[in-house]
This record gives C-alpha cells, structure tokens and sequence, in this order.
C-alpha cells in the first residue's frame, strides 16, 4: 500500500444503513479507514471528498442519484476511483457507469474479495 | 212504622199521598153508595160487607195509614147513617171487627211491602247481574276478536317468516299441536289433521333421520333444549332445508310434560348465504388478483428492499470469515461481524414475510390493529418504489390511537393502493414529489387517515369517479384498485372519499370505526 492511500480514506454513500456499517466493518478486516456518508449530498457538503481516495456509492438514493454524484465530481475535475453497488443495476446503467470513469460495478449481493481488490486497487493508484 | 214503611213512605211523592188517602175516603163513598142501592133494592147485604171491601182495598193499594181512615170512616158511616139506634154493644162489635180487620189488613199490607221490596231488591240483583253478563259477554266477544285477530297476525307472521310452531308430548306421545305454517314447511295436507309423530319422521331426508333421532332422544333424557338442522322430502320430491328448536316444559315436580318449539323453513335463508359466500370469495379472489397486479408492478422495488439486507448479510458473514482466518484471528470483531449478518438475516426474512402476507389469499380475518404499524409496514415495502421516480413519502402518524377491529391484510391493500395511485398521479409531474400520509382520532368515534400528493390530481367534476369500477387514468392500470379499496373500506363500516389539492393533486381519505376496539 502506498503512502499516500494510508493519509487518505473511502467514502461509502449508501442510504441503507446496514449496507454502509457491513461496508465499513468489511474494509476495516482488511487494515482500510473508511467514512461513511447517508447520501450523495451529505458526502459533497462534507468538504472532504478531496482527501478521498476511493469512493464506494450506491446507484439509486432519495436526491442525488450516485451517477448523479459521480458526474458532479468529474464536472468538478475531482477524478475519486468510484466503485457502484447497486440492487438495480442493467446493463445498461453499468455501460453507463464505467464510461463515466468507474473502476468497478457491482450487483448486490457483491463478491467481498473482488470490492476488496477493487479498492485495493484504487488506493494504490 | 218499619222499615219497609218507612221506605214506601218516603219514597212516594206528596202527591201521591194525596191520592192515597183520597182513595180511602172514595173507597168508603163508594161502599156506602153500594149499600144504599142493595137497600133500595131490597137485597141481602149489609154496609159492613162494603166497608170491610173499601177497607181492604184501601189498604191494599194506599197502604196503612189510609187503610185505618178508612176504617174509622166506615165506622163511622156504619154508625150514624145504618145503625144510628143499636145498642152500645153492637156498635163495639162492630167497631172492633173493623179494628181487627184493620189490623189485618196492616198485617197483610207489610207483608205485601216487604214482598215488594224483596222483589224490587232481587229484580235490582237480577238487573245488575244481566248487565254484568252483557258486560262479560261483551268483553269477551271483544277478547275473543282480539284473539282472533292476534291468532291471524301470527299466522301471517309464520307464513311470512315461515316458521311454524308445535308441541309434542315425549315418546311414545303424539303431537299435540300443529301450527298451519308447520303443514306448510313439513309439506302435509292441512285437511288429514294433525300427522302422528312417526309419519312427520318419516318425512326427514333418510340420511338425516338416525342424527335428528340421536339429538332428540339425547335431549329428551337430559330434559334440555334441542336444535337441529335437516332435510325434508316433500310429497313432490322437493327437499328443503329447515331447522327445528325445542323446548321442555316440565311440571313443579321437574318430570316431564311436552316439548314446544319452532320448524323454520330456512332454504332460502342457506342458499342466500351460500350466495354471499360466493360473492365473498369473489371479492376475495378480485382483491387477491388486484394486489398481486400492484406487487407485480413492485417487482423491481420489492427485490431491492430484499437484497439490501441480503447483501448486508453476505458483507457480514464474509467479514466475520476474514476476522477468523487472519494470522491473529480477532474473535470481537468476528463476532461483531457475524451478529450484524444474523440481523441483516432476519430483516431480510421480515421483508419476504411480509412481502408473502401481502401475496396470500384468505378469507377475512378481523382483530385488532394499530393502523400506525399497518402504515409503516407499507411504506416501509413501497418507500424504494417511491424513490425510484425521486418520490418522497412523509407520514404524520397520531400517537397514542385506539386500535381498530379490522382486517390488517385488507387495510394494507388499501393503503396500498392510494400510495401507488399517488405514485402514478406524480411520475410525470415537476418537482417536488411528495407523498404525506396522515392518522389521526376523528369524531364519532372513528380514525381517519389520508394520503395526499401534488400529482395530477382527479379528473375535473367527476372526484367520485375514480371510484368506479374500471374508471382509470393509467396506461396500464384496469380501474379496480380504488373500487376494491372502498369496498374494503366499507366493509368496515368507514368510508372513502378523495378532494382535490391546492394548487395541484389529490387527497384520499378513509376512515375506521373504533368504536367495537374501545369497547373491548
């Protein structure tokens, strides 16, 4: 792991509270620091999307959709490695996703090991 | 003077005591005129016989007091105008037989007052006794019509409920009594009398005889009630329903008189209930149909608010297994881990029960319900729905509402159902998208609880419309998702109704009795 991805953190954006603490708890079992945020809105007003080095965001959320969200940092010039987790998501939606610059789609429930590599991944970019 | 005098006397007007005591002095004219033309005549009677006549009559029909006028007017007559130069001891005999006679003829006249008087009392008994017959023949004549008039009531009311009435003495007795409407619903002929007991068994269906038998055998050792249900074939072949109840009546010694009780044609009443309960599972199954369309469309929805715990589970699980199989294994966080899976388990299990209540089909099944819980559990499965067309519903629950006698599965349906309208009135509308569902204690005893959005709203001058059957405004809906809600809604004796906003959308609102909840 480099020494940059240990100064910074992943943000979860979930509005399911259960998904954001399993979330949480699963990156701890692998030495990651995470925050989580209840929305897309609450993650951009809390001011510290700068220090995120990967962000790990539901698709579909009351407000802000995360496409939404991802397409407010890219017009910010803000490139976070995004991975999506959704229950919703098509093929279409996923083509979406990952032309937008997402490292990772993933249906739930995911595959734990690949969301850890694919974090894993982001932070030692 | 006695009383019977005393009774004539006072009772006779003034003027006829004139006349009484003019008779005596007619009576003695007349018998001194009688006297004097027999003596003209030469004939053999003498004045004394006349006077004893006047005398007589007099006291006959003046009574006594002129009878002694008469008497002493004789006398006197007798004396100075017959024999004005007898003796001294002549005149006394004389006088002395008129005074005995007198006194007789008082005699006799008090006798004869007091057989008038008992006569008089006796045709006064016999007067009041007649009009007391009249009366008692009148009273009777008009209990009698009474009778009969109640009698043909209650004839018309057994022909109408046909419900016949009947008394039977215990085996081996016969049946004592027989009302017409009994012949009616037993299927006899009125005119060959009353039927023994064994021919009215045998108009019992064959397969019901041995349990009708069971039942009033039993009921008669017991001396208790009976009631049963049963076939009867009437002469024509027709088999119709009935149903018999019996009651003992039993002498002060506890031993038992007669049974009396009821035959009840009730045919009809079966097949109008096997009716309803056809259309009752008509509803039901329309209901079902309507609510597994509606899940249908939450297809989408309802496997997300599924997933979401499952995935949460498999997060934790797999966590836990990453805990255990580090090179220091860390049993707290493991166990923290695997604890947040069996919770995420069970809410997924909650979800899929309640997804499934929602899917079963059953008939109506009523208890007590908090309509607030009955809330939350809808927007709790439909909440994802509303968030995919970016819909936020907000609930203003009462607190502390009395529960409502009602079925939980069919107010979830109706609940339902307002909140996907709702969806649909707002999907292709602007911002904002707002669904408020509200409860809240209303007069009369009732709970009311409205869901109101800024859709489309209802169609212009016809509200009530929407409530008709296959009245839709939907692309894909058939227009039975709000009649079936009212019909459930009305089942419960609450109603539904629904207002236009300001400045755009729709409330709906329905209401609950509580009155049966609070008075358990």
């Amino acid at each position: 792991m480099s020494p940059r991805a240990e100064s910074k953190f992943v943000a979860i954006v979930d509005d399911d509270d259960s998904v954001r603490d399993t979330l949480q708890g699963l990156l701890k079992s692998v030495g990651f620091s995470s925050r989580v945020f209840e929305s897309a809105e609450q993650f951009l007003g809390s001011g510290h999307y700068h220090d995120t080095a990967c962000l790990i965001t539901d698709i579909r959320m009351p407000g802000m959709s995360g496409l939404e969200l991802q397409a407010r940092l890219n017009a910010e010039h803000c490139r976070i490695p995004t991975i999506f987790i959704t229950a919703h998501g098509d093929e279409e939606m996923r083509f979406q996703a990952l032309r937008a610059g997402a490292v990772e789609f993933l249906p739930k429930p995911f595959d734990d090991e690949i969301l850890v590599e694919s974090v894993r991944a982001a932070l030692d970019r | 003077m006695d009383d019977a005098d005393k009774f004539k006397w006072t009772t006779r007007p003034t003027r006829a005591v004139a006349l009484r005591y003019g008779l005596a002095l007619l009576s003695v004219t007349a018998a001194l005129g009688l006297a004097r033309v027999f003596a003209y005549f030469h004939l053999p009677q003498s004045f004394g016989t006349f006077a004893l006549s006047a005398i007589a009559i007099t006291f006959w029909y003046a009574g006594t007091a002129p009878g002694v006028l008469a008497a002493v007017l004789s006398s006197l007559v007798r004396d100075y105008l017959f024999e004005p130069n007898t003796s001294i001891e002549s005149r006394l005999l004389f006088d002395l037989v008129f005074l005995v006679f007198a006194v007789l003829m008082t005699r006799v006249a008090r006798v004869r007052n007091q057989l008038e008087l008992r006569v008089a009392e006796r045709t006064a008994e016999l007067t009041q006794l007649n009009e007391s017959l009249k009366q008692e023949i009148a009273e009777h004549n008009r209990v009698e019509a009474a009778l009969r008039l109640s009698e043909a009531y209650l004839a018309e009311a057994q022909r109408l409920s046909h419900t016949g009435s009947w008394a039977w003495s215990p085996p081996p007795g016969d049946i004592r009594y027989w009302s017409e409407e009994c012949y009616r619903v037993q299927g006899f002929d009125p005119k060959r009398g009353q039927p023994p007991y064994e021919v009215f068994f045998q108009t019992i269906h064959p397969d019901d005889r041995a349990r009708v038998a069971e039942v009033i055998e039993r009921a008669v050792d017991e001396k208790k009630d009976f009631k049963f249900d049963y076939r009867i074939v009437h002469p024509s072949g027709e088999i119709r329903e009935a149903l018999s109840v019996g009651h003992p009546v039993l002498d002060p010694s506890g031993d038992l008189v007669e049974y009396v009780g009821t035959i009840i044609d009730v045919t009809e009443r079966r097949q109008a209930e096997k009716e309803r309960e056809r259309l009752r599972e008509a509803q039901a199954d329309l209901a079902h149909a309507s609510r597994m369309t509606t899940m249908g469309e939450l297809t989408a929805s309802l496997a997300h608010e599924v997933n979401q715990p499952i995935a949460a589970a498999v997060t934790g699980a797999s966590t836990c297994v990453r805990w255990l199989t580090r090179d220091s294994p860390d049993i707290v966080e493991a166990r923290e881990a695997a604890l947040g899976a069996v919770r995420n388990g069970k809410r997924a299990a909650d979800i899929i029960n309640r997804i499934r209540s929602l899917s079963r089909k059953g008939g109506s099944q009523r208890q007590l319900v908090d309509i607030n819980e009955v809330v939350l559990e809808i927007v709790a499965l439909i909440r994802n729905e509303a968030q995919r067309h970016s819909i936020s519903i907000s609930t203003d629950l009462g607190e502390a509402l009395p529960k409502v006698m009602a079925d939980s599965l069919q107010i979830q349906q109706v609940i339902m159902n307002l909140i996907m309208n709702s969806i649909d009135a707002m999907k292709d509308v602007d911002q904002p998208r707002v669904i408020s569902i509200r409860s809240q204690s209303a007069e009369d005893q009732h709970l009311t609880i409205s869901v109101s959005d800024t859709g489309v709203g209802l169609p212009p001058q016809q509200a009530d419309k929407v409530f008709d059957a296959f009245f839709t405004t939907k692309s894909h809906g058939i227009g039975l998702g709000l009649r079936i809600s009212r019909t459930i809604v009305e089942s419960h004796d609450g109603r539904l109704w629904a207002t236009p906003n300001t400045p755009r959308g729709a409330s709906f609102y329905f209401t609950l009795p509580t009155k049966v909840a609070s008075a358990e």
